[in-house]
């Protein structure tokens, strides 16, 4: 087991390095002069010269990169070239209000998805389960963009029930944030939702199918502890991995819920740095969308590892 | 649990087909679903005869007209027929939907295949650099191509498609590590099978289901990223119609023209929800396990 742990979590190191790398190299695959970009709208010879000067781009590439990666592992990601301020500090700031976002559309996903798959797989064939693959279905095949422009146009426009846009500091109005955040983490959470539906009741049935399961039956033991027991712990597996693989989805789907809902958090920082052509943002926002992913991705595995001893033993032995 | 890892239930060939035949028959949702995406492809394709008006027609006349006879969808912001704009802006959905997912498909699951197959050096160093990849959100991914290629359909597919990869290259390889202590495998290697035979005849059929789910989601997914990355404006470009760049014209006439933020999403909800549809019944019908 602590074989495992110490392999995993020098995976996710590895991975770490690596996506620096990538997104280094991604940011100098940019066509065009690297100080041109940074300098913004700065077209001034003199100008780019102290640029060229500052951030060493006369330096070999590896030179460039071992710079930026110390500084970036001390928390210093550079000045955004638009506002001058800290790029670190800046992303410190958007950060808890995306982060709240997500954990809200979790909490959405997993109250809808998980008892909806189980019901749905319980009662396969019946009509709880038409009407939760149904719904399921739908919840995949709408965008979450074109939701969230719905639900505005309903619950904003012609029904003013809630706020179209904007935000409000938790710490400022508990209330009116939550207030806020409702129509946002709805949008975002039905897409999760709907594929943590399809997952566990595909491993549900799956599970279902298992002779352990009918020797849990043959035994007499209740519906209840073969549906709830035996065959759904051994679900939760992939859904818990499922849920970690959707972060990525999140982030993504944050970038365009904020973007509708004019929310002023993460997503909202990376699509504007984009437009206004800011690398160092871009650069820095990027990197620690990666750092995070690896991070939560690493503890899902370790609960995998937790759950299925099949996977721990796998791991010690290769 | 510890009496469950080395059981397996495999159904006697011969038996699984007829209950394949038996079962098609019966799903309807998949027959609907496959008919309504044949017709999504055919409308894509005859769009320019089906369109009444031309994608860029404006007619100042009748500038965001509700819908009517004249103008079934309404017209937008510039006198455009937004019906017309509606079946023209099909084509961009349906390139991004089928070259998306071939591109991920054709990259992911030789890899996965071979990671999980060989595991050791092999499987540590695709896995390694994958988890690297897998650490960025597609949209991110999207917007560095877009940023070095310039924003484009084709890029768009591109960018969908190459940031699938990742993932489906672990689903892929999760799959084949676990099949792959299967005893029949075991016996296969016993019996003198080369490795193609072994992850052709053995392993492959086994992941289809899986592999079969995956394609399913990819190709509405990447329809709808599609729409996304149009609506963000890192897709198809203006004039151009595209379900997405539509929707992103008609958030500035949320109060005025309710019919430019609902009937192309309504196209992208119809299309995406075909192709799971005829997703779903295939997988039903091919997935050995799921007859009983």
């Amino acid at each position: 087991m602590q074989r495992y742990l110490l392999k995993r979590t020098g995976a996710a190191l590895v991975a770490l390095w690596l996506s620096s790398v990538i997104v280094f190299a991604g940011v100098r695959a940019l066509p065009g002069d690297a100080a041109l970009a940074l300098a913004g709208e700065e077209r001034d010879p003199a100008a780019l010269a102290e640029i060229r000067e500052k951030y060493g781009l006369d330096d070999s590439v590896l030179e460039q990169y071992l710079r930026w990666a110390g500084l970036a592992l001390r928390g210093d990601l550079g000045e955004s070239v638009r506002t001058g301020l800290a790029v670190s500090e800046t992303i410190v700031q958007k950060l808890p209000i995306t982060i709240e976002l997500a954990a809200l559309s979790v909490l959405v996903g997993v109250l809808i998805g998980i008892p909806a798959g189980v019901i749905a797989a319980s009662r396969k064939g019946k009509s709880a389960d038409y009407v939760s693959n149904a719904v399921g279905l739908a919840g995949l095949s709408i965008p979450n963009f074109w939701l969230g422009l719905v639900l505005i146009l309903l619950l904003a426009v012609k029904f003013p029930v809630f706020p179209a846009s904007g935000y409000v500091p938790f710490l400022e109005n508990p209330l009116g944030n939550l207030y806020n955040m409702i129509l946002p983490a709805f949008v975002l959470g039905t897409g999760l939702a709907a594929v943590i539906m399809r997952q566990m009741r595909s491993s549900m049935l799956e599970s279902l199918d298992t002779d352990y399961v009918r020797t849990a039956r043959a035994k007499g033991l209740s519906e209840w502890s073969v549906v709830g027991i035996h065959a759904f712990r051994n679900s939760l597996i992939t859904v818990v991995t499922v849920i970690g693989l959707q972060l990525g989805g999140l982030i993504s789907g944050a970038v365009v819920t904020e973007q509708i809902f004019v929310i002023p958090g993460f997503g909202n920082l990376i699509v504007s740095a984009v437009f206004q052509r800011d690398l160092p943002v871009i650069q820095g926002a990027v990197l620690v969308a990666a750092a995070g992913y690896i991070v939560v991705n690493l503890l899902v595995d370790i609960t995998y590892s937790l759950l299925n001893p099949r996977i721990r033993i796998a791991g010690d032995v290769a | 649990m510890s009496a469950t890892s080395a059981e397996a239930v495999v159904s006697p060939r011969a038996r699984r087909r007829r209950r394949l035949r038996r079962r098609f028959t019966h799903r309807k949702a998949a027959v609907i679903g496959g008919v309504l995406s044949l017709l999504f492809v055919l409308v894509a394709v005859f769009a320019p005869l089906l369109a009444p008006y031309g994608a860029s027609a404006s007619d100042f006349d009748a500038v965001l007209v509700s819908p009517s006879p004249a103008h079934p969808f309404g017209t937008d912001e510039l006198g455009r027929d937004n019906f017309s704009r509606v079946v023209i802006g099909s084509r961009a959905s349906i390139v991004a939907g089928a070259l998306a997912t071939v591109l991920a498909m054709v990259i992911a699951v030789p890899i996965g295949l071979v990671a999980g197959y060989y595991r050791g050096a092999v499987d540590t160093v695709i896995m390694r650099v994958n988890d690297a990849l897998l650490a960025f959100p597609f949209l991110i991914l999207a917007v560095g191509l877009a940023a070095i290629l310039g924003p484009s359909l084709t890029n768009a597919a591109l960018a969908i498609g190459l940031s699938a990869v990742p993932n489906l290259v672990r689903i892929t390889r999760g799959e084949v590590l676990g099949i792959r202590e299967e005893d029949y495998v075991g016996g296969a290697v016993a019996s003198g099978a080369n490795d193609f035979v072994i992850l052709r005849r053995h392993i492959l059929p086994n992941i289809m289901n899986t592999l079969l789910v995956q394609a399913t989601v990819l190709i509405p997914a990447a329809i709808i990223a599609e729409s996304l990355l149009s609506f963000l404006g890192l897709g198809v470009q203006p004039p151009t119609p595209s379900w997405g760049v539509m929707l992103s014209a008609a958030q500035a006439y949320l109060d005025q023209a309710w019919w430019l933020a609902l009937y192309p999403g309504v196209a992208i909800f119809v299309a995406t929800m075909s192709f799971n549809l005829f997703g779903d019944g295939l997988r039903d019908v091919l997935d050995p396990k799921a007859l009983r």
